[in-house]
């Protein structure tokens, strides 16, 4: 009897109605770790699914509100020339004002690195790493709104309901290590984004493959990894008896029932719960890091503590075997994200200097422990925002275009890719799209992005539904 | 690996029957359908490779690319599709990628093409016929079999050499039925009873116990709300709840517990309150069709003159209309939205005429009355007042009627005494100073126009003779010049009045300026959380403001502290700060004093305009069109006033055009016209489509008549039609499957959304068709369909493979398709909470009402609250309702239960996945309610019984239906002795014996 990881889902029909006859639908969903694809060379290694892998792991960053592209990595000298005028953008209204003059950006602007890029004074450390990133200059998205935007980046739908990035890896690869989840996402310490966990969820996926909600520095960081506080009566004793009482019954029980797999994989599950109960908080505990590196990720600095945490974490994670991590910036609602609607001047350092050090000490981290061999970076964002004002100094959404930037494994370091009209209003060459975007990390796990699905509904549904090129520009 | 090897082989012999019947008459949809369904991706319906669409006959057959013909009925060695499967190159070979059909697939094709290619309807569009059950006589094991059901089973079992399983023990069965049909375990008692009952039909009379009971409603209400996604929060970034969503849950559980008949069922939920107006409960129905998610932020806070706005109308339409097809057709509707359907015979035209039956739906708050006679009352005095502009326009000679003049006077000289209670005040300057600008109205209020900056301060001065003031009046008064009329700025017509403060000084003196306390405000209207106390807390961050009463005048009075001390007259200076942010601006507004010790009055009528200018004129000296006008007003007070001493309306959150407006998200007074967009593009508008139903059943025209097309809901009325109708076949076969699956854990077309050309085609296509006539027959009745069914030895077989006759049955037909044995399930995740409720003896059988919120709820940032599960009370009694009481919130689900593989609420669930994982078992090992329920549950044994032994034997009556072994006693009593009997009663709902349902 083979071990569940080794049945694989088969995503084509012929084969998919195979799949239904294997005992039941159990033996797909056991562990969220089946591996997607038939004839595929196991991804143990760099094999890969569709063809060889470059990369293992990922980490994305996600900046939550809308990152204004022309006042971080898109340089505009138009903006400076034009600053105060009423141009006709042919618009008469953006999602939530009236377009008003256009506003240059408000901060200083020098080039960095043997690249040469143009970064505003608001990320001063990731201005020092710019030589290993490459930029996605023309990233657009169809929409201005919030929800329906978090949804397009994360699932690649307008709608809630569907699969994530995260969701999909953890179906087609399935995990590194039993003892942690394959999909774990750390949301900013003040709460959830936009759409909250619907960013998160596994759609019509098996529940197993949504994302593991990890609060390193809650009580509980992972819900239910520990009994309540107020349960006197569990001990650790009480647990590993009952452990012993539990494998007893059932297979005393699995005797009297053979032929199920379902139940063998029941009585597992409690071993690795076991497990996960010891390895979680280990990998969440900072305190093994040095001074140095602690310092490095800003975890003395109050105003980049939170989020260094959680790219430290991400960091112990992946490296412990977690194959997704998400690591969010900005929650839902007006304030305390990227959404600057008011004023940029005073908001957006805000925001931007708590992630800048952190993010550039994680890829000088990643880099530096050889983890850049299989470990990609995707830094991200959910639409940009107008070269004109919105009130006095604030600017409203804008699905034209944004920046997004990867690093890492099988990413070629000081590119860019695409880039924006001269007001930085629309995309004007190399537009990509989420699909794209979704499409390059997934080929770059060893995946064909147009051949991991998975029907509902009576459509095989994919992550990039039926769009998406992989970007080979910024390929290695 | 190689016993997946030989499994797989086991399953093709199995599901390509065709392959071992090589000298049978080879038939269409068993043998030949599977092997074209291959070809479908590239030679479907849309843009066919080389011209050959494999979709239906007549594309089969026509004329390819090449002029050659791929199919030549009769003629096989002519036909292309034939040469090209046995091609020798490959790079003519077919299929393209992939093994090349086996010799055995070949012959199939060869003499399907002989046999002339027959080519009948879809197996899911063909009309419905009772199939004639197969005769027992023939079949061996015919004592097994009670029903015709089995006799259907029997046969194909008896085609494979396969016998059916005995039947399970009697403990088993009502375990099994008693979940199945209630969603709890039974009760020791029952057990007991049912083991002692020898008489011959006492399975039946347990049968009727459970569907009697009024949690077969909730349980079978709870498949019913994730088929339609059912949840009470928005989705999207705004996951704003649903206060009134639980009545439709309610009308379910309602409708199934009284074994509604089906085609009422559809119809109510689809277009109750157009087809059924004086039934209260059809119009609760009509939830169905907002069941699903909405977007808040792009339906009502962009800009309505948005893309992004049209996009999201179009989205959640095609949310309705999937809804709706997936559920009652079992038809993918949906993949027609940007293309015609790829591999069914489902056009883009068909999807938006679809589209056309919902132009104009949208999901809101209906008001309806319970009580049908207020609902009456209400519909003629809505009639009346409807009818008054019209009548005033027109001078209706009746309004000059004596009886009504003499109600205008009595009126005017109650108006009167009230007026003078205030005097208001004609400012004398006023400033701005963010650049709004203020004009003086010849009523003394001044109008806010011209830029519109996001925060603003108003400053009035003005006089008044009044001596010894007590109190102070605000009027915010509408405006056609102002978004929704006003009376606020904003482009929602709100406004927020952060703080209002007053000076005053001797009109002679103003060096004796001194601040006036406010106190006591009272407003004809607050905004929830923005009242018009807090206009004068001193909290800049606070304020007044009145959404979502836009588009009509309000009102806010503060008394003084201390009455103004002097005599003589006096200059009051007023500060309005309105510094919300975005455009809160108050657009027009009125200061008045007066001097009547509080409480002060509160006008709830402010007068219009052109009423007061008519009151200014003696009424000796008013026209005849003062006086209708006058009369008109009086009339239009007095029938809202009989409106308003109704009891107040109960909402449901519905799908309708007759809902409470929100902003700019407001009904459709008719149906917005809907384009065939091409590639699903709002930007790129086709012809308006017309509303209409699927082409695809022979014998049921997809044209819907209705006598007035402008009307919504007689648009959603046909349609309703259209799916009851008793030649809908899609309709029948659907809910039949779906019936059975949920006994089953599996129905017979797997996919039982899809009945389209790659939805699983059914594995016993006869009994299906035979129980959705026995559906049809029996009016439509469920229950009657549950009879047959669990009554049936299929039902009643063992789950246990061992216990099977056939050995070879495993190996033969390892996924049971067949059904040689009953299915083994994992209860879901309700069933799970609930039992250990019902076993804990905490389970409260209310049924009905709002929905328990199973968290911790606080405001959120914006929006959206913020949700707590993890110290949420776990004593609350909240947590003791069934699970289908729960609340379900769409973004933030609760953790336990999604861990239990309850679905995404966004998403329809035809069916749900069973995962196995260690998060789950932490959650059933760690998670608070388990832990508090075992206590509970340990709490209970020791009440009931007075020692370790019979405590443990109870806690296995109670939680696995039978007495423990000898082993079993050992090993529970020592860990109980140890660790205490809650830690013991703890790892027993863990055990995998309770969590799997033989």
């Amino acid at each position: 009897m083979p071990t569940p990881s080794q049945h694989p889902i088969l995503p084509f029909r012929s084969r998919r109605n195979f799949l239904g006859t294997l005992g039941g639908i159990a033996l797909t969903h056991l562990f969220g770790r089946s591996g997607a694809l038939a004839d595929s060379p196991r991804p143990e290694l760099n094999g890969g699914v569709h063809h060889p892998a470059k990369v293992r792991r990922v980490i994305q960053l996600f900046m939550n509100g809308g990152v204004s592209q022309m006042d971080t990595f898109d340089y505009k000298p138009e903006l400076e020339k034009r600053h105060g005028e009423k141009v006709d953008f042919g618009l008469t209204a953006a999602a939530t004002s009236v377009p008003g003059a256009v506003m240059k950006s408000p901060f200083a602007w020098t080039q960095h690195g043997q690249s040469g890029r143009w970064v505003s004074s608001v990320f001063p450390h990731m201005a020092t790493v710019v030589d290993d990133l490459a930029f996605l200059m023309a990233m657009t998205s169809k929409t201005n709104v919030h929800g329906p935007a978090s949804y397009l980046q994360n699932t690649g739908f307008l709608l809630p309901g569907f699969p994530c990035m995260g969701a999909w890896i953890s179906y087609g690869l399935g995990h590194i290590s039993d003892e942690l989840p394959t999909f774990v996402v750390l949301p900013d310490s003040r709460g959830l984004p936009y759409n909250n966990a619907g960013n998160f969820s596994a759609g019509f996926l098996p529940m197993a493959h949504q994302g593991t909600i990890i609060k390193p520095t809650a009580p509980t960081p992972i819900n239910d990894l520990s009994p309540p506080d107020w349960a006197g009566h569990i001990t650790s004793q009480s647990e590993a008896d009952g452990l012993a009482l539990l494998d007893q019954l059932n297979r005393d029980h699995l005797e009297a029932h053979p032929a199920d797999s379902r139940l063998e994989a029941r009585i597992k599950s409690y071993e690795l719960a076991a497990k996960m109960q010891l390895s979680a908080p280990e990998a969440l505990d900072l305190s093994q890091e040095n001074a140095a590196t602690q310092r490095d990720y800003g975890l003395e600095r109050p105003e980049t503590a939170d989020f260094g945490r959680n790219c430290l974490t991400a960091r112990r994670l992946l490296e412990r075997g977690v194959r997704y991590v998400q690591v969010w910036s900005g929650m839902g609602g007006p304030s305390k994200n990227w959404d600057n609607h008011t004023d940029i001047p005073n908001e957006l350092p805000f925001i931007a200097t708590s992630v800048d050090q952190p993010i550039a000490a994680l890829v000088r981290d990643l880099k530096q422990r050889g983890m850049f061999e299989d470990t990609l970076v995707v830094w991200t964002t959910e639409f940009g925002r107008m070269p004109f004002t919105q009130g006095a100094t604030g600017r409203d959404h804008n699905g034209g275009v944004f920046v997004t930037w990867l690093a890492g494994a099988g990413i070629k370091p000081g590119v860019a890719h695409g880039q924006s009209d001269e007001f930085s209003y629309q995309a004007a060459e190399g537009r990509t799209e989420c699909y794209d975007l979704h499409a390059t990390v997934l080929h770059l796990l060893g995946i064909d992005h147009q051949r991991l699905t998975f029907r509902h509904n009576g459509i095989d549904r994919r992550l990039t539904d039926v769009h998406g090129h992989v970007i080979h520009a910024i390929l290695a | 690996m190689r016993y997946l090897t030989l499994r797989l082989v086991a399953v093709l012999v199995v599901t390509t029957p065709g392959v071992g019947h090589s000298q049978d008459a080879v038939r269409f949809e068993r043998d030949v359908q599977p092997l074209l369904s291959r070809c479908l991706q590239c030679h479907g319906a849309a843009e066919p490779s080389g011209g050959l669409g494999l979709n239906d006959r007549t594309a089969a057959l026509a004329e390819l690319d090449s002029g050659l013909h791929a199919i030549i009925p009769g003629k096989p060695e002519e036909s292309e599709l034939l040469r090209r499967v046995i091609a020798e190159d490959p790079s003519e070979r077919m299929p393209p990628k992939g093994e090349p059909l086996t010799s055995e697939e070949v012959a199939v094709l060869r003499r399907w093409i002989e046999q002339g290619a027959p080519w009948p309807a879809h197996w899911a569009y063909r009309p419905l016929e009772r199939p004639a059950p197969p005769t027992p006589q023939a079949l061996p094991h015919r004592d097994w079999a009670q029903t015709p059901i089995d006799w259907f089973i029997l046969q194909k079992l008896h085609e494979q050499g396969l016998s059916p399983s005995p039947p399970a023990d009697r403990r088993t069965l009502l375990r099994r039925i008693t979940f199945d049909l209630t969603g709890l375990p039974p009760a020791p008692e029952d057990v007991e009873a049912f083991l002692a009952d020898d008489s011959p039909d006492a399975w039946e009379r347990v049968v009727e116990r459970l569907l009697a009971s009024p949690h077969y409603g909730e349980r079978w209400a709870r498949h019913w709300m994730d088929l339609v996604h059912y949840a009470e929060t928005h989705g999207h970034d705004q996951d704003r709840p649903r206060p009134h969503a639980w009545p439709y849950r309610d009308y379910l559980i309602r409708a199934l517990n009284d074994d509604k008949p089906y085609a009422r069922f559809v119809q109510e939920q689809v277009a109750g309150d157009a087809l059924f107006p004086h039934d209260t409960q059809a119009i609760v129905a009509t939830g169905f069709l907002a069941t699903g998610p909405w977007d808040e932020s792009s339906l009502r806070d962009i800009r309505d003159d948005t893309i992004d706005r049209e996009i999201a109308r179009y989205l959640d339409r095609d949310d309705i209309v999937t809804t709706v097809m997936s559920t009652f057709s079992s038809a993918t509707i949906h993949c027609a939205r940007c293309h015609d359907h790829k591999f069914d015979p489902i056009s883009q035209e068909d999807y938006y005429a679809l589209q056309a039956v919902f132009a104009g739906t949208d999901k809101g708050n209906r008001p309806y009355d319970p009580d049908p006679q207020v609902a009456e009352r209400r519909q003629s005095l809505q009639r009346e007042l409807a009818a008054l502009p019209a009548r005033r326009e027109k001078h209706d000679p009746a309004l000059l009627a004596p009886a009504l003049q003499q109600q205008v006077a009595a009126w005017e000289a109650k108006v009167a005494a009230q007026a003078s209670q205030w005097v208001v005040l004609d400012p004398e300057a006023f400033g701005t100073e963010n650049g709004a600008l203020l004009t003086r109205q010849p009523d003394h209020s001044l109008l806010s126009g011209g830029p519109r900056p996001a925060t603003e301060v108003y400053t009035v001065t003005a006089r008044t003779t009044l001596p010894g003031v007590t109190g102070l009046r605000l009027e915010l008064l509408t405006d056609p010049s102002l978004p929704q009329q006003g009376p606020g700025r904003q482009d929602n017509g709100n406004l927020h009045l952060n703080e209002f403060t007053v000076t005053a000084a001797p009109y002679d003196d103003p060096s004796q300026s001194l601040p006036l306390t406010l106190i006591n405000a009272k407003a004809d209207f607050d905004q929830q959380g923005w009242t018009s106390a807090m206009a004068i807390d001193g909290n800049a961050d606070s304020a007044w403001g009145i959404f979502p009463e836009i588009g009509k005048p309000h009102q806010a009075v503060f008394e003084l502290k201390e009455p103004l001390p002097w005599d003589s007259d006096a200059t009051l200076t007023f500060r309005l700060q309105q510094t919300h942010g975005r455009e809160h601006l108050i657009g027009r507004f009125r200061l008045s004093v007066t001097t009547v010790a509080p409480p002060l009055p509160l006008n709830t009528d402010s007068l219009p305009a052109e009423i007061a200018a008519a009151l200014r004129i003696p009424a000796p000296q008013r026209t005849d069109a003062q006086r209708v006008l006058l009369a008109a007003h009086v009339l239009e007070e007095k029938l809202s006033a009989e409106l308003a001493a109704l009891p107040p309306p109960s909402l449901v959150y519905s799908g309708s055009n007759d809902f409470q407006p929100d902003g700019s998200f407001k009904p459709a007074a008719t149906p917005r016209p809907i384009h065939v967009l091409k590639r699903g593009d709002v930007r790129q508008p086709g012809e308006v489509a017309q509303p209409g139903a699927l082409a695809c059943l022979p014998n049921l025209a997809p044209q819907l008549t209705m006598d007035d097309p402008t009307d919504e809901g007689q648009r959603r009325a046909a349609l309703a039609h259209w799916l009851t109708d008793s030649r809908n076949a899609l309709t029948w076969r659907s809910i039949a499957n779906r019936v059975w699956g949920y006994h089953f854990g599996r129905a017979l077309s797997d996919t039982p959304s899809d009945f389209g050309q790659m939805g699983s085609p059914p594995t016993h296509p006869e009994l299906l068709d035979w129980l959705a006539f026995e559906l049809l027959e029996s009016g439509g009745s469920l229950k009657h369909l549950h009879r047959l069914i669990v009554t049936s030895s299929v039902y009643q077989q063992s789950s246990n493979a061992t216990e099977s006759p056939s050995p070879q049955a495993q190996s033969l037909d390892a996924d049971n398709r067949l059904l040689w044995r009953m299915n083994r399930t994992r209860l879901d995740a309700e069933s799970i909470r609930d039992a250990v409720l019902h076993i804990s003896g905490m389970l409260d059988r209310r049924m009905g009402g709002p929905s328990v919120k199973q968290f911790i709820e606080s405001p959120g940032i914006h929006v959206t609250p913020n949700v707590d599960y993890r110290n949420f009370d776990v004593n609350d009694p909240a947590n003791h309702r069934r699970s289908v009481y729960r609340f379900v919130f769409r973004t933030l689900p609760d953790p336990f239960m999604e861990t239990l593989d309850c679905p995404d609420a966004s998403q329809l669930a035809a069916r749900r996945t069973e995962s196995v994982t260690a998060l789950q078992a932490l959650a059933m090992m760690n998670n608070p309610f388990v832990i508090r329920q075992s206590e509970h549950l340990a709490a209970r044994l020791e009440r009931e019984r007075p020692n370790l032994p019979q405590q443990i034997e109870r806690l296995y009556e109670l939680t696995l239906h039978r007495i423990p072994n000898e082993r079993e006693q050992a090993a529970l009593s020592h860990y109980a002795t140890q660790h205490g009997l809650a830690n013991a009663c703890r790892i027993l709902l863990n055990s995998n014996e309770l969590m799997f349902i033989d």
